[in-house]
């Protein structure tokens, strides 16, 4: 009242306390949403925030730390009395081995659906939200590359939700920015409730190396003077708008121990979006490597004055080296920046995924001093080894189970905003452009429902369940098996033939698979049910980003990578130079799916 | 560069095509960034370019090897902090763009702690940003006014990195008579305390307002190991002005001569030599001394001159050396448990007298 009658009498004040609200509400948002991640039967413990309301929570890997060697997973329940019931109902002279088996059976299908796969098991954690509750969080995905790691909730009654915090855009900050920092430091807080501590952004894209093997670098950090401290880590950074910009993970620290010096830093948002796909579907997040180092020189004098980033080591077998890249080459360009320091190569490597497509510029060295003409190649990166985890690099070794990766796909889903009111209308057309034979070029028409496909002379139809018909030479004729299988996966995968009315009922029973990276857009990996390896790609926000699936006719694997501005054409791990896609949202046209054309 | 586009029968809006796979397009990660629009993030855009990283030769015994500097003048002055292990020919200072130079070290002014560097301005891309110490009003700060100090901590940024920013308030000023250890801060004169967080490497950085404001040049830390706290300390950049002056405008300033007589207290202390100078308890007073005319006595303990702690006879040296004869101290001491204190008139030396005639 005093400081409303104040306010009233001087119109600073009253911007002060009106920006003090304004704070206040954010903070009081966003502090719902922070939560204190702690092992079941051990002290110490970290922070975390929830990113989706279903209950995804993000940290530290060095708050959940390595798996849990004597950690063994549960042994399936017995069936229920009324499956069992059921089934003898069904088979009224089973004897007890036949009982036996289909218990075996149920229990079977029950660890296929509930256990996770990989080596690497966690025990669940404690997971302390402001509300004063505990929960218990399943660790999912982990990335012991960049310290992070995704834990699930476990809904204390069906249908549960949590408070959560959005992603902001970790490249839109400055220094200056005013941002604050929540968490449990020196886990004071036994109710959960999170401290808030207030700074501004001191630097951003700091790369801050690692520990061990390449375990817990910080490729593009964000350095900020708002105190941080141990307990504080996994906990979230919020720019002003209250949007989750970093998580906290590591400082810098001076003369008087493992306290706060005002240097903390923050896993930048943008970089964590790149393995949000990857964290989710619970696998061991890969980081990308060119298997190469390059430091900075600057040496000489005058004229003859080198700077610049040169290839110091490298191996035989390299990537880069199949790409033609030797010792003493200068990097000078990557995915479309000028290199500028080997740092700033490092901040651009370390924040992508294994296995994305890049571009990298350089000029051979030749001979002492001299410099080719600056040459491009496109790669795609390996995986760099961190040593942390004994689970494979196979594409499904670490992963959550089928019933945390539906739910996942769920969540996901729940989230995205499809416009109805759109035409409803897709084409979609692969096209060889100058150098390609054209043999694999089709064009693709769709409803969301039906598709027409145009490969070449053929044009093939499945125009409703059970209508489907080729016509070739202009004659109609039922379909071969791989024609059929071909339309079909090419409706259920390619995310470009879908619209606002059927994306919903098209990923109804996917899966997450995990993530994907597409020239600098982070997408999700949604497995499909059916045959086939279907893949829809899309935007982490559910825009269509590509798709990858088994051709039946060309006998190939295809992956379509669709960036706005670029096109990648990937057919059993090659790329295919020199194709491009066209795609557009039309009014669909009946014709398309008629007999008569 | 080969780019072709598919031409597609445009049906209704809402066409996109999508090039072939190219080595040629947009940047998939940008390191471009927004404008600065809130005041501390104008300051910390608009002063990156007048301020460079200092690096000297290898660090030996926790002295840090690297800095940060201020440029001064177009004709490549740096100002920096002269408490990082500066050698001449192996000092180097790298600039907002990226390049490196090597710096030639310019005599320090001992009192401040302070040292120029100068680079070769004509090796440099474009003209050098400098700054130069505003005017008294200029550099006018009061407590509770909001700062910000750039530096670079812990040598967070390389080549064009930026350098770390830290915001904070002016917490107070304080007399570096008051100083506790005298040995650490060779700057006499007022300092600049404020929360805006320093560490090592930031030293030699700059404190500014938030309207863009030259007011200090960051100092090291102040710490009390008796009550585990820290300070950042902040030099007054009017008080560098005159060095500044001399060095760049080449404006020496004519000082007046003043002979300074030593000051004589005629107490003896029991000073025996030792790697810790002891306690300053007096072994005997001088008759017909100002210690004896004040009433000092043999096993009286020095503990304070004016506003010094004299916590040894090593400090009380150092304090009596700021005096000269003639002047008048506040001296307190300490008789068994009783305290005493009372003013004590500094003389000449009657030996030290004689022995000039």
């Amino acid at each position: 009242m005093a400081a409303a009658l104040c306010a009233a009498q001087d119109p600073d004040l009253a911007a002060v306390l009106a920006s003090e609200r304004r704070r206040t509400a954010v903070i009081e948002r966003c502090a719902a949403a922070v939560c204190s991640v702690m092992a079941m039967d051990s002290p110490g413990g970290g922070s975390g925030v929830v990113f989706d309301p279903a209950g995804f929570v993000l940290t530290n890997f060095h708050v959940v730390g390595k798996a849990d060697d004597d950690y063994h997973l549960p042994d399936a329940p017995e069936p229920p009395a009324a499956d069992l019931a059921k089934w003898r109902t069904e088979h009224p002279d089973a004897d007890a081995a036949a009982v036996a088996e289909f218990t075996k059976a149920w229990k079977d299908s029950w660890c296929d659906e509930n256990w996770p796969s990989g080596t690497d098991l966690y025990k669940p954690k404690k997971v302390g939200m402001p509300d004063g509750k505990l929960y218990e969080g399943i660790v999912l995905g982990i990335d012991p590359g960049s310290d992070l790691a995704v834990l699930r909730l476990v809904p204390k009654a069906p249908g549960q939700t949590w408070p959560y915090c959005d992603f902001g855009d970790s490249d839109a900050l400055l220094a200056g920015e005013t941002v604050f920092a929540m968490g449990n430091p020196f886990l004071l807080a036994t109710d959960f409730t999170p401290t808030v501590t207030f700074g501004i952004v001191s630097g951003t894209h700091r790369y801050q190396e690692g520990s061990g093997q390449r375990m817990l670098v910080y490729p593009d950090c964000i350095q900020v003077d708002a105190p941080v401290n141990p307990g504080n880590s996994g906990g979230p950074l919020f720019n002003e708008a209250g949007q989750v910009v970093g998580i906290n993970g590591r400082i810098s620290i001076g003369d008087r121990g493992r306290v706060n010096v005002g240097v903390g830093f923050a896993i930048a948002s943008n970089q964590i979006k790149n393995f949000l796909g990857d964290l989710m579907a619970g696998r061991h997040a890969e980081h990308g490597t060119l298997d190469m180092s390059a430091w900075f020189m600057n040496s000489g004098t005058g004229d003859e004055r080198r700077r610049g980033v040169y290839v110091q080591q490298m191996f035989r077998d390299a990537i880069v080296a199949d790409a033609g890249v030797s010792i003493g080459d200068e990097i000078t360009w990557f995915n479309g920046s000028d290199v500028r320091s080997a740092n700033q190569l490092a901040t651009l490597i370390g924040v992508l995924p294994a296995f994305t497509w890049v571009s990298l510029g350089y000029r051979p060295a030749q001979g002492e001093n001299a410099f080719g003409d600056e040459r491009r190649v496109t790669l795609r990166m390996a995986y760099l080894d961190t040593g942390s985890s004994k689970d494979g690099h196979g594409a499904d070794a670490r992963m959550a189970s089928r019933s945390d990766r539906r739910l996942a796909a769920r969540a996901i889903m729940a989230r995205w905003q499809f416009g109805a009111d759109e035409p409803s209308g897709r084409t979609f057309t692969l096209a060889a452009a100058g150098g390609g034979d054209g043999s694999d070029g089709y064009t693709a028409r769709s409803d969301g429902t039906r598709l027409q496909l145009q490969l070449g002379e053929r044009t093939l139809v499945q125009a409703g369940a059970s209508e489907s018909f080729a016509r070739e030479g202009g004659q109609i004729r039922s379909l071969a098996v791989e024609e059929r299988a071909r339309l079909d996966r090419e409706l259920r995968s390619n995310p470009f033939l879908w619209n606002g009315r059927t994306i919903g009922e098209r990923l109804r029973d996917a899966l997450l698979r995990g993530g994907v990276h597409v020239h600098g857009i982070a997408g999700y990996r949604f497995a499909l049910p059916g045959d086939g390896d279907c893949e829809a790609w899309l935007t982490l926000d559910g825009r269509p980003l590509g798709c990858a699936f088994r051709d039946p006719i060309g006998r190939k694997r295809v992956e379509y990578h669709i960036h706005p501005a670029q096109f990648y054409f990937v057919a059993d791990g090659e790329l295919q130079p020199g194709w491009s896609v066209a795609t557009a949202t039309v009014e669909h046209d009946e014709s398309w799916f008629a007999r008569k054309p | 560069m080969k780019t072709i586009l598919i031409a597609v029968a445009a049906v209704t809006a809402g066409i996109a095509t999508i090039p072939a796979q190219t080595e040629d397009f947009g940047a998939a990660y940008s390191f471009d960034e927004r404008k600065p629009q809130t005041p501390v993030e104008r300051v910390i855009a608009k002063v990156q370019p007048s301020l460079v990283k200092v690096h000297g030769a290898s660090g030996i015994r926790g002295i840090t090897s690297y800095a940060t500097g201020i440029i001064v003048s177009k004709q490549g002055h740096i100002l920096t902090l002269d408490q990082i292990l500066i050698q001449q020919d192996r000092t180097r200072v790298v600039l907002y763009d990226g390049s490196v130079h090597r710096a030639k070290v310019l005599p320090e002014d001992p009192g401040l702690g302070v040292r120029l560097l100068k680079i070769d301005p004509t090796l440099v891309n474009g003209e050098l940003q400098a700054l130069w110490p505003p005017d008294e009003e200029g550099a006018r700060y009061r407590t509770g006014q909001f700062v910000v100090s750039v530096g670079n901590c812990f040598r967070l940024a390389e080549f064009s990195e930026k350098l770390s920013a830290t915001f904070g308030v002016v917490v107070g000023k304080a007399d570096t008579a008051l100083r506790y250890r005298l040995q650490d801060v060779k700057y006499d004169g007022e300092l600049i305390l404020t929360d805006a967080c320093n560490n090592p490497g930031h030293y030699g950085g700059a404190l500014f307002t938030l309207d863009g404001r030259w007011l200090g040049i960051n100092a090291r830390l102040l710490d009390s190991k008796e009550t585990n706290t820290m300070l950042s300390a902040v030099i007054p950049v009017r008080d560098v002005l005159p060095y500044l002056e001399d060095h760049i405008l080449g404006k020496r300033r004519v000082e007046e001569v003043v002979e300074k007589v030593p000051a004589w207290t005629g107490m003896v202390l029991f000073d025996k030599a030792g790697r810790r100078s002891p306690p300053a308890y007096v072994d005997r007073v001088v008759r017909g001394s100002p210690a004896e005319q004040l009433g000092l006595r043999p096993d009286d303990l020095v503990v304070r001159i004016d506003d010094y702690s004299i916590r040894s006879c090593k400090e009380y040296r150092e304090v009596l050396e700021k005096y000269a004869a003639g002047d008048s101290v506040q001296l307190t001491w300490k008789r068994g448990t009783t305290i005493k204190n009372g003013e004590l008139k500094l003389a000449r030396d009657p030996k030290a007298e004689e022995a000039k005639k």
